[in-house]
């Protein structure tokens, strides 16, 4: 049996960001769920430079992506461009 | 404007009832599948092979059930959770965030899946 990965708490918190990004994707409209993935990817991946021991700045990130989420988690938005 | 349009609903209405009725025995065999007998082995190991060969990052030729998504795919520990995601989105079933961290290969996924009455 493996051993199951250890992840610092705020990897953890990223990749639950993340998930619950692409959740909220699958709620809109089928034709426009790949631009929000995209969006997704792009957001996540623009920062994958920070350093591992910047907590500072993922802990800021972080905050970030939480209300980026929730702003567009709003069922009035229906499309994102990137 | 909108009047004009109505007797062709009522049609289209008619016309899907009438579809409906036989449609019924249809649909009590195809519950009773579902009961009897979960996923076959075969086809859910496919399935998620497919998904793997689906995804632009990932070399089709080293795609097996064996194959770990980090270290033999190279995948990232973001592209699994799309990989993931992509697999309830197969089978139509929730994966909870525990469970989700623990799918890093293929053979995980396929026996994860086996073991979920709900997949379909």
């Amino acid at each position: 049996m493996p051993a199951p990965v250890r992840r610092s708490g705020l990897q953890q918190e990223i990749i639950s960001l993340y998930r619950a990004c692409f959740r909220a994707a699958r709620l809109k409209p089928q034709e426009n769920r790949v631009n929000f993935q995209k969006f997704i990817r792009m957001q996540f991946r623009k920062h994958s430079d920070v350093k591992a021991r910047d907590f500072a700045t993922i802990e800021y990130l972080l905050r970030m992506g939480k209300r980026q989420l929730e702003t567009y988690s709003n069922p009035s938005i229906q499309n994102v461009h990137v | 404007m909108f009047r004009a349009l109505r007797p062709a609903t009522s049609v289209y209405r008619a016309a899907l009832y009438k579809h409906a009725a036989p449609a019924r025995p249809v649909a009590l065999t195809f519950a009773r599948m579902y009961a009897s007998s979960g996923l076959d082995r075969n086809a859910i190991e496919n399935r998620v092979l497919d998904i793997l060969k689906g995804f632009n990052k990932v070399d089709v030729n080293k795609v097996s059930l064996k194959a770990n998504f980090n270290k033999d795919l190279g995948l990232d520990s973001l592209d699994a959770v799309e990989v993931v995601m992509a697999i309830e989105e197969e089978f139509s079933i929730e994966i909870p965030d525990k469970d989700a961290d623990e799918i890093k290969s293929a053979a995980d996924a396929v026996e994860y899946v086996s073991k979920r009455e709900d997949a379909h």
